[in-house]
């Protein structure tokens, strides 16, 4: 077993790559896993709760009915992404592990790392197209309602000889405001975005620990730490306001959670808000920002981690 | 075949830390084999004797405390060290919502293979492997057996140089094991080399070219199966058919022929290496 | 073990130098009206379990949807005390949502306040107290909301509207409604402004309308009732004849309504 020979032979072994379509290979398996486990069973819950906020509570009046919907349906969606991304990261990878279906697959040139990348796209692109599924569902309720509400309005007004042209162009103008617009789409996105942040989360954490309710309590406490940190910081950055302690409790808690309550668009967007294309940006590079610095971590951890 | 080794363990030792409660394991202690190109190679030893724990660092599944590990001269350590390698790990479980064809063709596009080739291939060892049948059905619904051929069929998707084998034949049945025995005699006809453990050493003594014993993490005995189960000094005589009045005349002539030469038993013939086995494991038990 | 450290260090190093950027992401967002202020709660106030829950989930406009529902369950049982308190969690939860700041106000200002104004099982007095009360917690209810949102039309539009139809106070209503119509009200705030200026006892404000009124009937928008206001506005701030519009005024020319949106 001369030197010689040795590298040779590894000469003649190439070195293996990170591969996008071993990446892809992994996704679908993992969106195809997550698909038949009924995992999107919620969009049917989604739908029910669609209809029932759009069409139940015709007491209100039509603005606030359809401020309603948009609220209970896109706070629906934003329970429905976070807890989907964290649970089915919390359950594959030690499931993975637990079934030995990893020492297969990582006994196959797979860098671990196309693997974790492989895991997280596959759940994004689950939650990403139950969003969109989601979306489409609520812009047509929307669409149905605005117009409906819109007609009943005016022949309300109608009836109490109140349609003048002002009075008729000021609902419609409302109903406009408070019915379907872009602005609603980007308000999906952001509440993707936020999900993805939270599931990427969800990844470092079980890439450290192998127990799934650890990873599950744990990814929770800290998206809900999240959404505070923007308070924290701020009482952080505030002087005089505590003493050192209290300062160093307040970074420590800030530097180890994300700030969620960035992607809080939702209830501007409600309230009729139009969203800048900065804010999107704004939104969309931070959330990068998070998701590459969390999955180089968790390679840092997972690339050494013992099988 | 080059004369680089197919697998080459160097002084390794694989120690698992502790919990608080728990002392660290010491589960492989400065082992070192050496798997030629081309051969089969059968590690033996009882249970928890660090078998398994070998393979997972000869696969870069786990990290070695000491020494190191290479397949083919590519260190484990590095991803293309898996390139040219089938493992089947013991007790193997996959994805069990996808079915066993969906299966073989996820294992395939992750080692590079796509289109018409994946397909024809994956065909091709489902029906190698007799898993034809089941070849819709879901995972989750496979008998232990069908798991065992399934994962055989995923470790030689990608046509590999070299197949570890975590006890093979376990929860197989006896015609299944018959044909998985034949599938590694085949293989070494045609060049391919394995690492194979198994607690059946009947079938273990059928195909191995080499073995090593494996007690408490250490090796204690290796070499060619002969060299290890012939006992220079005594002869074993197989005979069909025999009447009571020839093993009187074979008896006979035995004691006739004077000094030291002795009848020692006569009756059915035994597993060598199960005596082999046996004896050296005890050997480590004691020392 | 040593990973695990370079992971927890890249973690900690990365969350400090990510504040600053935070910080600025969020100041930027506010700014555009994206983000809401943190909740504010006065002294003795109490967002209760659910309303914490939900400021901490990111679910601040769901929980003010759930509120608002249950103000409405207590407002078909007449039980005003807690159609307001939870009208002011919707409001903490919610400040930049004017809707909310309407609807209290709404409930506060007529709702209640007629409820107790025809309740026969009260006396006299009391309900006279109970009903100026509850329409001064309404304007109270409005001129909160408008420190969150001081550029919102339709709530000056309904602080003018609950000034002009209930506490009589002509000259709020005629300054409410002049803020309407400067933030972008519709077209009549700006002649409902010079009606209740009209209506006040404050010759500053008379003056104000008539020059409001002037210049809507110079523009030929006069409708019948801007003539009737003008006249009565001629009189209060003796107006030379000279001066006056003529009896028989010219009929307002209404725009197709083709235009669009009367601006
Ligand atoms: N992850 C681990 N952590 C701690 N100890 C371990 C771990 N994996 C294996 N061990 C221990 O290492 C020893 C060797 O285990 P290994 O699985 O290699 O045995 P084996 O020879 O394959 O046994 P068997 O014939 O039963 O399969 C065992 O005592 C086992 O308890
Ligand atoms: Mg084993």
């Amino acid at each position: 077993m001369s030197d010689a020979t040795t590298s040779s032979a590894a000469a003649k072994t190439p070195k293996v790559r990170f591969s996008p379509q071993r990446v892809w290979t992994m996704a679908m398996a993992t969106v195809t896993q997550l698909i038949r486990m009924k995992i999107l069973a919620f969009l049917v819950l989604f739908c029910l709760l669609a209809v029932g906020a759009g069409f139940a509570f015709s007491v209100i009046n039509p603005e606030q009915q359809l401020s309603l919907l948009k609220s209970v349906t896109l706070g629906a969606l934003q329970i429905f992404s976070i807890v989907i991304g964290v649970v089915s990261t919390a359950l594959l990878l030690p499931k993975d592990l637990e079934d030995r279906t990893l020492y297969t697959i990582l006994s196959k040139p797979v860098p671990r790392f196309d693997y974790l990348l492989g895991k997280l796209i596959g759940v994004l692109m689950l939650i990403g197209g139950g969003l969109i599924v989601m979306d489409a569902i609520l812009s047509l309720i929307l669409w149905m309602r605005q117009s409906l509400l819109f007609d009943e309005a005016v022949n309300h007004l109608r009836m109490e000889k109140m349609d003048s042209a002002e009075a008729v162009t000021q609902m419609r103008e409302i109903v406009a405001r408070q019915g379907l617009t872009w602005n609603l789409h980007w308000a999906v996105w952001a509440i993707f975005l936020k999900a993805t942040v939270v599931t990427t989360v969800a990844l470092l954490l079980s890439s450290i620990a192998s127990s799934t309710l650890f990873t599950i309590v744990i990814t929770f406490c800290v998206t809900i730490i999240g959404h505070g940190e923007a308070l924290i910081r701020e009482f952080f950055f505030t002087p005089n306001l505590s003493g050192m302690t209290g300062r160093a409790a307040a970074l420590l808690l800030a530097a180890i959670c994300p700030d969620l309550a960035q992607f809080d668009i939702v209830d501007s967007v409600v309230n009729g808000e139009i969203v800048p294309w900065s804010a999107v940006l704004n939104m969309t590079s931070l959330a990068a920002i998070y998701v590459t610095v969390y999955m180089f971590i968790t390679h840092l951890v997972f690339a050494e981690k013992e099988l | 075949m080059s004369d680089t080794p197919a697998v080459s363990v160097n002084h390794l030792t694989k120690v698992f830390k502790g919990t608080l409660v728990k002392g660290a394991f010491r589960a492989v202690h400065d082992l070192s084999l050496t798997v030629k190109a081309g051969e089969v190679y059968g590690l033996i030893g009882p249970n928890g004797s660090g078998k398994s724990t070998t393979m997972k660092v000869i696969l870069g599944l786990l990290k070695p405390t000491e020494g190191d590990t290479s397949i083919f001269g590519v260190p484990s350590t590095e991803v293309a060290s898996r390139s040219d390698v089938g493992f089947l790990p013991e007790n193997p479980y996959f994805y069990k919502h996808l079915n066993g064809r969906e299966t073989l063709h996820f294992y395939g596009s992750l080692c590079g293979m796509r289109g018409a080739k994946l397909k024809e291939r994956a065909s091709e060892m489902l029906a190698l492997t007799g898993l034809e049948d089941a070849a819709t059905r879901r995972v989750g619904g496979y008998s232990k057996g069908m798991l065992q051929r399934l994962g055989l069929a995923q470790a030689l998707i990608h046509e590999p140089r070299l197949l570890v084998l975590d006890e093979p034949t376990a929860g197989v049945d006896p015609a299944g094991s018959r044909k998985i025995r034949d599938l590694i005699i085949e293989f070494r006809s045609r060049g391919i080399t394995v690492l194979v453990t198994s607690h059946l050493l009947e079938q273990m003594q059928e195909v191995c070219d080499r073995v090593g014993i494996m007690a408490h993490g250490r090796m204690v005995r290796e070499g060619r199966l002969e060299d290890l189960i012939a006992v220079e000094n005594q002869t074993e005589m197989v005979i069909e058919n025999a009447s009571p009045a020839l093993l009187a005349q074979i008896d006979a002539l035995v004691k006739a022929a004077g000094s030291d030469t002795r009848l020692l038993r006569s009756g059915h013939p035994r597993t060598t290496l199960e005596r082999l086995f046996l004896e050296a494991t005890n050997e480590a038990k004691k020392s | 073990m040593n990973r695990k450290l370079q992971a927890l260090a890249v973690l900690l190093i990365f969350g400090v130098v990510k504040l600053p950027l935070e910080q600025h992401v969020t100041r930027d967002l506010r700014a555009h009206g994206m983000l809401q202020e943190p909740i504010r709660l006065g002294v003795g106030e109490d967002l209760g379990q659910a309303g914490i829950a939900a400021s901490l989930g990111g679910l601040r406009g769901l929980a003010a949807c759930i509120f608002q529902l249950r103000a409405h369950v207590e407002f078909t049982y007449v039980n005003w005390a807690k159609v307001d308190n939870l009208y002011k969690l919707v409001t903490r939860l919610q400040p930049r949502n004017s809707r909310y700041w309407e609807e209290a106000a709404w409930h506060m200002a007529y709702n209640a306040a007629s409820y107790y104004l025809y309740n026969q099982e009260l006396k006299p007095a009391l309900r006279g107290q109970l009903y100026h009360d509850h329409v001064k917690r309404g304007v109270a209810i409005l001129e909160e909301g408008l420190r969150f949102l001081p550029r919102n039309p339709r709530l000056w539009e309904k602080l003018a509207e609950v000034h002009a139809k209930r506490t009589y106070q002509f000259k709020d209503a005629g300054d409410a409604y002049w803020h309407s119509f400067q933030n972008g009200g519709l077209n009549y705030t700006e002649r409902f402004a010079a009606y209740a200026y009209a209506q006040s006892n404050n010759p500053g404000s008379w003056q104000k309308g008539y020059a409001i009124l002037k210049r809507l009937y110079d523009a030929k928008k006069a409708t019948p009732g801007l003539i009737e206001y003008m006249k009565l506005l001629e009189e209060h701030l003796h107006i030379p004849a000279a001066q006056r519009i003529p009896e028989a005024a010219p009929v307002r020319q209404m725009p197709p309504p083709e235009e669009g949106p009367l601006r």
